[in-house]
C-alpha cells in the first residue's frame, strides 16, 4: 500500500514539484525556535479562514439573497436545516474570532518590529487582508438584513457621501438605488461570497510567499541566518515540520475550546458578536434606537465620530484604517524588538494600546459629551503614536543585541500579566469616568427573569396563553407546529385540537396568522410584528417586565400605558387576568438607577405620581398566579426565540470534552518533540 | 538541535494516537456539513403524508393527487379489469412483483394494492420518469389492438403497463411502476405517505 503512495507521489513529482514545495514550506522551512505565545495566531487565522469558506459556502446552500426572503431563510437554516445552526454559529463566532486573532497577530508583529527590513511587504499584504477582511465582514453583516444589518450599512455609505462634489452620487452608485434596498444586497452578496474570498486568499498566498522568502522574524528581532551548521541549515532554527506543527496543534486545541464554548455557550456573546436588534427584520421606516457596529470595527468609528465635521471625520476614518500601512518607514529605531529599546517605546506601545481598546469601548457606547472628549484623546494618542513615530523610534535608547537568540528573553508569564493589567487598568479607568447608567427597560429597571428551557410544564402553559391572547395579532412565522410539539411533549393530536385554530393546517406549517397586516396598522397604528424572534431582540426580562406593567391611562387609545414601552399601541391584552393597574405615588427613580432619597433625612422620596402601580380591582388571577403566567408565556417566547437551546448545550458539552482530550493528547506530543531542543 | 536520544517508538504512539483523535474530530466536524443536505423541516414539511377520500372516485376513474411533487395515480378498477389481470402473466417482465424494490412489503400479488379494488401507484415511468398516460378501454388500435385490456402508456418512449402498474416485456422501462407507502384512514381515507399500523 505505501509503495503504491509512494510511488503515485514521485510520479507526480516528476511531473509538478510537490517535494520541492512541501520542503520550501515545511519540511525544510526553519524557523527560529523560540516563538512565543504570540505566534501562534498567524496559524489561527489560517484555520478561522477555512472555517469562514468551508461554513460560508455550506450557508449559501440554504440563504436567500433577496430583500424579502434574506431575514426568513437565515431563520430557516437556523431552524430548519438539520445542524444548519452550528454552520451558523460557526460563521458568526469566526468572524469575530478572525478580528480576535488577527488584531493579536498584528500586535505581535508591533511587538517585535516584524514589518521592518526585509519584512516590509509582508507587513503591506498584511495590511491589505486586514483591509479586505474588513470590507469583507462588512459586506457580510448586511445579508442578514436585520435592523442593525440595514442602519449599520446605512451609516457606513453615507460616509462617502462626505467626499465633495461627487458624494452623493457614489452613495447612491453603491447602493444601486435611491436607498438601501434588495439591489444592494445582492451586490453585497456577490462580493461577500465569490470576490472578496478571492482576492483574500491570493493575499494570503502572496503573505505566505514573502514570509517564506525572507523567514520568520523572533521576539529577539535578530536574524538566524547569520549563524549556520556546515549544512547551511541556522543553528538556531528549527524545521516548521514537524517541530511547529505539533506546537500550534496544542494552541489549535485551546483556541478551538474557546472557540466552541462560545459558539455552544454563548454565541451572541452579549450581544458584541450577535446583536440583538439584528433579530428584527430591516426596516427602512424605523432605525434602532442605538446603532453600534460590531466589536471589531469600532475603534475606527470611534476616531469617526470624534471628529466635528463631516468630511474631515471621513478623512480621519480613513487615515486611522490606512496609517498603520506606513509602520515600515515610520519605525527609525536600528533594532526591531521592544526587548531591546527603551522605555520611549514602552510607554507609546502601552499607550496606544490602551487608546485603542478605549476607542473600541466608547465606539460601542451611545456618545456623550465627556465619551466624545475622551474619544478625541485617544484618537489623537492614536494618531501621535504613528505620526510621531519617526521621532520617538530614533530617539529612544537601545541595548545592545545578543548574537544568538535567546531563549528566557521578554519579560516572562508573571510580566506579561502584569503589563496586560497594567493596559486593562489604563483601559478601564478612564471609561469608568465617562460611564452612564440608563435604565433598560424604558423608565424602570428590568425585572429578574431566567428562562429555563428544561421544564416542559412552563412551556406548555406558556403556549397555552400564547395561543389564547397573542396568536390572534402575532404570528410565530418561522416556527413551525410540529417543531414546538414535539420539542414542549405535547401529543401531535392533542395539539392539533387544543392548540391550532384552523383544522386543516398542517402539523409541518409555519406558525402564521391570517390578520391582514394593512388592516392591523389601521386598528392599532403599527402592525403586531412577529413574535418569534422578540425575545432574542428584545431580550426576555424586557419582555417579562413590559408584559406586567400596564397600567391605566385614559389619555392612550385603549385607556392603557406601559411603564416599560411608553405609549405603547398595544392593548392589555391580559387585562381580565391582571386586573387594572393604576398609578400611585411611588419612588422616584434616580439618575443612579436607585431610588432618590431626601438629602437631610435619608428616607426614599415618594413624589412620583406613578412611582408604583396598584390594582383596586382584581383580575381572575392572584399577583403571584399572574406573574407565573407571564413567566411561562415569556419562557415559551424565549423558547420560540432559539429552539435549539438545549441541543446546544447538550452537543457543546460533548465538543467541549472531546477537545479537551485532543489537547491533552497534542500538548504530550509537543512535549515529545520539544523535549531535545535547547 | 540536539536529537541523539529520539524516543521514536514513543513519538509514534503520540503521533499516531493524536492523529486518531483528530480523525474523529474531523468525522465529527463533517457531521453538521453532511447532515445539512438531509431534506430540511420545510422540505419534509412539503413531503408529508397526504390525503384523498377514494369513496367518491366511480369504479374505472382515475385521480391524480401530488405527494412529494410527484403525480400519485389512484384508480378505482372494476371487476373485470382486475379480472383481466392475471391473463397477461405471460405478456409481462416482472408478473409477479419479484423485484421488491418497487412496492412495499404489505402490497403483495398481482392486484399490487392492500386494498383489491384501488390502485395506488407513483405516476412516473421506470425508464426516464416521464408520466404515463392513463388509457382504460379495452381495445385500442394503437396499443396493440384487442390484446389490450386497459392499462398505462408512455409517450415518452413507449413503455407500457397494466393496470396493476406492472411493465410489459419488451419495453424500454425496466421495472414496474413504483407503489408509494400508503394505508387507510377508515374505510375510505386514503393516505399516501403512511405505512398502515399493523406492518
Amino acid at each position: 500500500m505505501s509503495n503504491v503512495l509512494i510511488g503515485l507521489r514521485d510520479w507526480v513529482d516528476a511531473r509538478l514539484p510537490i517535494m520541492k514545495a512541501w520542503n520550501t514550506h515545511m519540511a525544510k522551512y526553519y524557523a527560529p525556535k523560540n516563538f512565543n505565545f504570540w505566534y501562534f495566531f498567524g496559524v489561527l487565522s489560517l484555520l478561522v479562514l477555512v472555517n469562514q469558506l468551508l461554513t460560508g459556502i455550506w450557508l449559501t446552500m440554504s440563504y436567500t439573497p433577496s430583500q424579502e426572503d434574506a431575514f426568513a431563510s437565515v431563520e430557516y437554516i437556523m431552524r430548519d436545516v438539520d445542524y444548519g445552526w452550528i454552520l451558523r454559529y460557526m460563521h458568526s463566532t469566526g468572524a469575530s474570532a478572525f478580528f480576535v486573532v488577527v488584531y493579536l497577530h498584528m500586535f505581535r508583529a508591533m511587538l517585535y518590529g516584524s514589518y521592518k527590513k526585509p519584512r516590509e511587504l509582508i507587513w503591506i499584504f498584511g495590511m491589505l487582508i486586514f483591509v479586505v477582511l474588513m470590507a469583507e465582514a462588512f459586506v457580510g453583516y448586511v445579508l442578514p438584513w436585520g435592523q442593525m444589518s440595514y442602519w449599520g450599512a446605512q451609516v457606513i455609505i453615507s460616509l462617502f457621501g462626505a467626499i465633495p462634489y461627487v458624494g452623493e452620487d457614489i452613495v447612491t452608485w453603491i447602493r444601486g438605488d435611491y436607498l438601501l434596498s434588495g439591489i444592494t444586497l445582492n451586490r453585497f452578496f456577490a462580493l461577500h461570497v465569490v470576490a472578496l474570498p478571492i482576492v483574500l486568499l491570493a493575499l494570503v498566498v502572496l503573505h505566505l510567499l514573502a514570509l517564506h522568502e525572507v523567514g520568520s522574524n523572533n521576539p529577539d528581532g535578530v536574524d538566524i541566518k547569520k549563524h549556520k551548521d556546515k549544512d547551511g541549515v541556522p543553528l538556531d532554527g528549527v524545521a516548521f515540520h514537524p517541530y511547529y506543527t505539533v506546537h500550534d496543534l496544542q494552541a489549535i486545541g485551546v483556541f478551538l475550546f474557546i472557540f466552541c464554548g462560545i459558539m455552544f455557550f454563548m454565541p451572541e456573546m452579549g450581544g458584541f458578536f450577535l446583536e440583538y436588534p439584528n433579530f428584527e427584520q430591516a426596516n427602512n421606516l424605523k432605525t434602532p434606537e442605538h446603532i453600534a457596529p460590531t466589536w471589531y470595527f469600532t475603534p475606527f468609528y470611534s476616531v469617526l465620530r470624534a471628529v466635528p465635521d463631516k468630511l474631515w471625520g471621513f478623512i480621519a476614518f480613513a487615515a486611522s484604517v490606512a496609517i498603520p500601512f506606513m509602520l515600515p518607514w515610520l519605525d527609525r529605531s536600528p533594532v526591531r524588538s521592544w526587548r531591546y529599546r527603551g522605555n520611549i517605546t514602552k510607554v507609546m506601545l502601552v499607550a496606544f494600546v490602551s487608546s485603542f481598546l478605549i476607542l473600541g469601548v466608547l465606539g460601542a457606547w451611545a456618545p456623550t459629551e465627556g465619551r466624545t472628549i475622551l474619544a478625541r484623546i485617544c484618537s489623537i494618542i492614536y494618531f501621535s503614536f504613528f505620526l510621531l513615530m519617526p521621532i520617538w523610534s530614533s530617539i529612544d535608547k537601545t541595548k545592545p543585541l545578543p548574537e544568538r537568540i535567546t531563549m528566557d528573553g521578554g519579560i516572562g508569564f508573571w510580566g506579561s500579566m502584569g503589563a496586560l493589567l497594567l493596559i486593562l487598568a489604563l483601559t478601564v479607568l478612564p471609561l469608568q469616568a465617562v460611564a452612564a447608567s440608563s435604565y433598560e427597560c424604558g423608565t424602570i429597571e428590568c425585572d429578574e427573569f431566567v428562562a429555563d428551557p428544561h421544564d416542559k410544564a412552563s412551556l406548555q402553559s406558556g403556549i397555552k396563553t400564547y395561543m389564547n391572547y397573542c396568536m390572534g395579532c402575532h404570528s410565530l412565522q418561522y416556527q413551525r407546529y410540529g417543531r414546538v410539539a414535539e420539542d414542549l411533549g405535547i401529543p401531535e393530536d392533542l395539539f392539533h385540537v387544543n392548540l391550532m385554530f384552523d383544522p386543516d393546517v398542517k402539523m409541518g406549517a409555519l406558525m402564521e396568522n391570517a390578520m391582514n397586516k394593512d388592516e392591523a396598522k389601521k386598528w392599532f397604528g403599527a402592525a403586531p410584528p412577529d413574535l418569534t424572534l422578540v425575545s432574542r431582540a428584545r431580550q426576555p426580562q424586557w419582555l417579562y417586565t413590559y408584559l406586567r406593567t400596564f397600567y391605566q391611562d385614559d389619555s392612550r387609545p385603549y385607556g392603557v400605558n406601559n411603564k416599560v414601552f411608553k405609549d405603547v399601541g398595544m392593548p392589555h391584552v391580559l387585562l381580565e387576568l391582571q386586573g387594572m393597574q393604576e398609578c400611585a405615588p411611588g419612588p422616584v427613580a434616580a439618575d443612579n438607577g436607585g431610588v432618590k432619597r431626601d438629602p437631610l433625612t435619608g428616607e426614599d422620596i415618594l413624589d412620583d405620581p406613578c412611582g408604583q402601580l396598584v390594582i383596586p380591582v382584581a383580575g381572575k388571577m392572584t399577583p403571584e398566579e399572574f406573574d407565573k403566567t407571564v413567566y411561562d408565556l415569556v419562557n415559551f417566547l424565549a423558547y420560540s426565540a432559539e429552539p435549539m437551546v438545549v441541543d446546544r448545550h447538550r452537543i457543546g458539552m460533548f465538543t467541549l470534552l472531546f477537545i479537551a482530550l485532543f489537547t491533552v493528547f497534542a500538548w504530550l506530543l509537543n512535549r515529545e518533540y520539544w523535549k531535545d531542543v535547547h | 538541535m540536539t536529537s541523539d536520544a529520539v524516543n521514536s517508538g514513543r513519538r509514534k504512539f503520540l503521533t499516531a494516537a493524536t492523529s486518531a483523535v483528530g480523525a474523529a474530530g474531523v468525522v465529527g466536524i463533517l457531521t453538521p456539513f453532511v447532515g445539512s443536505w438531509n431534506p430540511s423541516a420545510k422540505a419534509k414539511a412539503a413531503g408529508a403524508p397526504v390525503k384523498a377520500d377514494v369513496s367518491l372516485l366511480e369504479p374505472g376513474q382515475m385521480l391524480v393527487i401530488e405527494w412529494r411533487g410527484q403525480p400519485v395515480y389512484v384508480v378505482n378498477r372494476t371487476a373485470s379489469q382486475l379480472e383481466a389481470l392475471a391473463g397477461l402473466n405471460g405478456q409481462l417482465r416482472d408478473p409477479e412483483s419479484e423485484n421488491t424494490a418497487q412496492q412495499p412489503d404489505y402490497v403483495t400479488g398481482i392486484e399490487r394494492s392492500t386494498n383489491p379494488n384501488i390502485l395506488v401507484v407513483v405516476g412516473l415511468c421506470t425508464h426516464l420518469g416521464c408520466a404515463p398516460k392513463f388509457v382504460p378501454e379495452v381495445g385500442v388500435p394503437d396499443m396493440g389492438g384487442a390484446a389490450w385490456v386497459g392499462g398505462f402508456f408512455c409517450p415518452c418512449h413507449g413503455s407500457k403497463f397494466d393496470l396493476s402498474g406492472r411493465v410489459y416485456a419488451g419495453v424500454p422501462a425496466p421495472s414496474n411502476l413504483l407503489v408509494p407507502p400508503y394505508s387507510y384512514e377508515g374505510d375510505n381515507v386514503l393516505v399516501v405517505g403512511v405505512n398502515p399500523e399493523n406492518v
